[in-house]
């Protein structure tokens, strides 16, 4: 029985029964507006926390150096010149003690291209199209750059808000700060999982909003800022965080020796640890290369020394000479896909990321068994959300499984649209089926999916320890949500 | 090292949360200690990590560690009761659902949590980042972090208040305000 709360007042909680009762109603009206996107973009974005793994799953063979040396370096950056056009910025990454591998990225306004280089400084290209495709709609959703990352920037809004209210609608947060019942009526048991879930994760929860609503509102900020302050000239805004780009200068001159470079910058950051290069319009007169370091305490490189094409040392600067913001905007990214301390730091990102799954999807099921305990169930709502929380996984499965049989990028992006579209459209229109049902089903075709997926891994690549840990990981998953679960609690 | 302060932050999440669920669950005037003391190890894992491995990447570390000691600990404590229809305990607050009064106010209330808060968050942040002081470029960054946070507050608000002219006033005039006073200053 549910006691009336317009009765009850809460010992020392601050708000009424009346707001709390508002607010819970608030909490509500927008979680089930955002339910789908928030759970999407969390359910990408924890598993974009192991992009470096599930890479090297896909391309185990791909060189993974523990150190490189300048000459193998001014190969690798010299076979990248040959194949990619004049301009072209190129990124290269060097092995550090905590991330193995160096890698090549050539950018340019109509190319993206990603090499491993191996310890002769040859390249070899980089093919990783599920996590590739992963990684564009944890960021965009692949829809059009702007509008996908504003509605990724939106949802993390929303769970920003969600979880504010989540709170203020919570008078019994110490009371049953440690409640879990299980079994019992269906609404109690997802409430005591939403609620726990949402306490005790919430400072890691409303850091990786924060930040993923800041990553994906920039472009909309800059460009309101820049209307305001600018008459619209967003470059003036940029040009406050980027170095401005020397004069330009086409005459053809030879970059200079990496070797020197690298050592110069290393004697200028003594204690940091070489991160990466940057070298812009290379085998020009105005050519720059821009030398990052790292070092252990920090969350990102500050240690930056710049080269002109000539060699010579146009900026100098180091964690003493950077402001706070600079730094904060360094680190925003980090901070949000937990890249900057290896395996343990993934691990925890990847498994608060699942709490945070299951607390967008508990609040959705909430809501369904509310509704239904008043007498008003809502079926169709029953099954679609049994499609996308079931069906969500089931779909990335799918596309994983494309990924590594036809390994391309288009078919990924085009199996995983339709699946999704397939699994939410079949589940609305199995009138007679409910929803839970609908969701066993999935869960099976889940256990199928991580099965099959570990089975082709292991045919078609050759895994080696770390990927066949993977395979193992999706092996076990598969047969543990395969294994029938008892009746946990009343519908 | 990381590995390291992951222990230390799991197992002060795992010690700090067993004595508030114990002095919680107690609720005896001798267990009352247990509170501050679980409080003070949670925040000591937490600090402890941040000295360990740097403090941004300790702070980080350590708030997601205790949290998931905490998850553990709940876990533990989780009851199993037998299934049965129509059971429920506790005095869980019920959301206002209240008669409908049209879908108009739904739209209204949509065009105040969306675009009307993001306006006046940014006008808000904006203004932060024009008139505070310290480097213009500290303060577009914690102005960029300050409309996310202001507009999700605006969103709260906005959903829990009936009074859609209140709502409305308040928006309009805190937009029109911060970006005039942002205007006005610049970002020098």
């Amino acid at each position: 029985m549910t006691i009336s709360t317009a009765t009850v007042r809460w010992r020392g909680w601050p708000l009424s029964p009346a707001t709390v009762r508002a607010v819970l109603g608030g909490h509500g009206i927008l979680g089930l507006a955002f339910a789908a996107v928030i759970y999407l973009v969390c359910l990408s974005g924890t598993l974009a926390v192991f992009a470096r793994d599930l890479e090297h799953w896909e391309q185990p063979r791909a060189p993974s150096v523990a150190a490189i040396g300048a000459e193998q370096l001014d190969r690798a950056i010299a076979a990248a010149r040959r194949t990619t056009p004049v301009g072209t910025t190129l990124y290269v990454t060097l092995p550090t003690l905590a991330e193995p591998g160096a890698a090549l990225v050539a950018y340019g306004p109509k190319l993206e291209r990603e090499w491993a280089v191996d310890a002769n400084g040859a390249l070899v290209r980089k093919a990783t199209p599920f996590t590739d495709f992963l990684l564009a709609l944890h960021i965009a959703l692949h829809l059009p750059r702007t509008w996908g990352e504003f509605l990724v920037g939106l949802a993390g809004v929303a769970l920003l808000s969600s979880l504010v209210s989540g709170i203020l609608a919570h008078p019994r947060i110490f009371k049953d700060a440690f409640h879990l019942r299980l079994g019992g009526s269906r609404r109690l048991q997802e409430a005591d999982l939403h609620n726990r879930l949402g306490i005790w994760a919430l400072p890691f929860h409303v850091v990786i909003a924060l930040t993923g609503a800041l990553l994906g509102l920039s472009t909309l900020i800059v460009g309101v800022l820049a209307m305001l302050l600018y008459r619209g000239d967003t470059a003036k805004v940029y040009a406050m965080f980027v170095e401005p780009p020397p004069p330009v200068n086409a005459e053809a001159m030879p970059l200079p020796s990496l070797a020197r470079l690298l050592a110069e910058a290393q004697q200028r950051a003594p204690g940091a640890e070489l991160h990466q290069l940057t070298i812009e319009r290379a085998g020009r007169a105005d050519a720059r290369v821009t030398i990052t370091s790292t070092r252990l305490r920090l969350l990102v490189p500050q240690d930056t020394t710049i080269f002109d094409a000539s060699g010579r040392v146009v900026k100098d600067q180091h964690p003493r000479d950077l402001v706070a913001g600079t730094k904060i905007l360094g680190g925003v990214g980090q901070l949000h896909f937990g890249w900057y301390g290896g395996s343990p730091v993934r691990l925890a990102y990847g498994m608060l990321g699942v709490a945070l799954c299951v607390l967008t999807s508990s609040g959705v099921t909430i809501w369904l068994a509310r509704r239904r305990d008043k007498g008003r169930a809502v079926p169709l709502w029953e099954r679609l959300w049994a499609g996308v929380a079931w069906g969500q996984p089931l779909a990335l499965m799918l596309a994983a499984v494309t990924g590594i049989a036809l390994r391309g990028a288009g078919a990924v992006l085009w199996v995983w649209l339709v699946a999704s579209l397939l699994l939410v459209a079949g589940a609305a229109a199995l009138r007679r089926v409910a929803g839970g049902t609908i969701g066993r089903w999935l869960r099976i075709g889940l256990a199928v999916g991580a099965v099959s997926l570990a089975s082709l891994h292991l045919a078609m690549v050759s895994a080696d320890a770390a990927a066949g840990l993977i395979d193992a990981i999706l092996l076990a998953g598969g047969v543990w949500l395969a294994v029938p679960r008892r009746k946990r609690s009343a519908p | 090292m990381i590995a390291g302060a992951a222990g230390l932050g799991l197992i002060g999440g795992l010690g700090g949360t067993t004595l508030l669920r114990a002095a919680w669950a107690e609720r005896a005037r001798s267990s009352r200690w247990r509170v501050p003391v679980g409080w003070l190890v949670l925040t000591a894992a937490i600090v402890s990590d941040a000295v360990w491995v740097g403090p941004v990447k300790g702070l980080a570390l350590g708030v997601a560690m205790v949290g998931i000691g905490a998850l553990l600990v709940v876990a533990k404590s989780r009851v199993r009761r037998v299934a049965r229809a129509g059971r429920e305990t506790g005095v869980a607050p019920e959301p206002l659902d209240g008669p409908s009064r049209g879908a108009w106010r739904g739209w209204v209330k949509a065009l105040l949590a969306g675009p009307l808060g993001m306006t006046a968050a940014m006008a808000l942040a904006f203004c932060y980042a024009t008139w505070a002081p310290g480097d213009p470029r500290t303060r577009l960054i914690v102005a960029g972090l300050l409309v996310p946070f202001f507009w999700a507050l605006a969103m709260t608000w906005t959903l829990a208040d009936h009074r859609l002219l209140r709502s409305v006033g308040v928006l309009v005039s805190t937009t029109i305000a911060g970006f005039a006073l942002a205007m006005l200053k610049g970002l020098a």
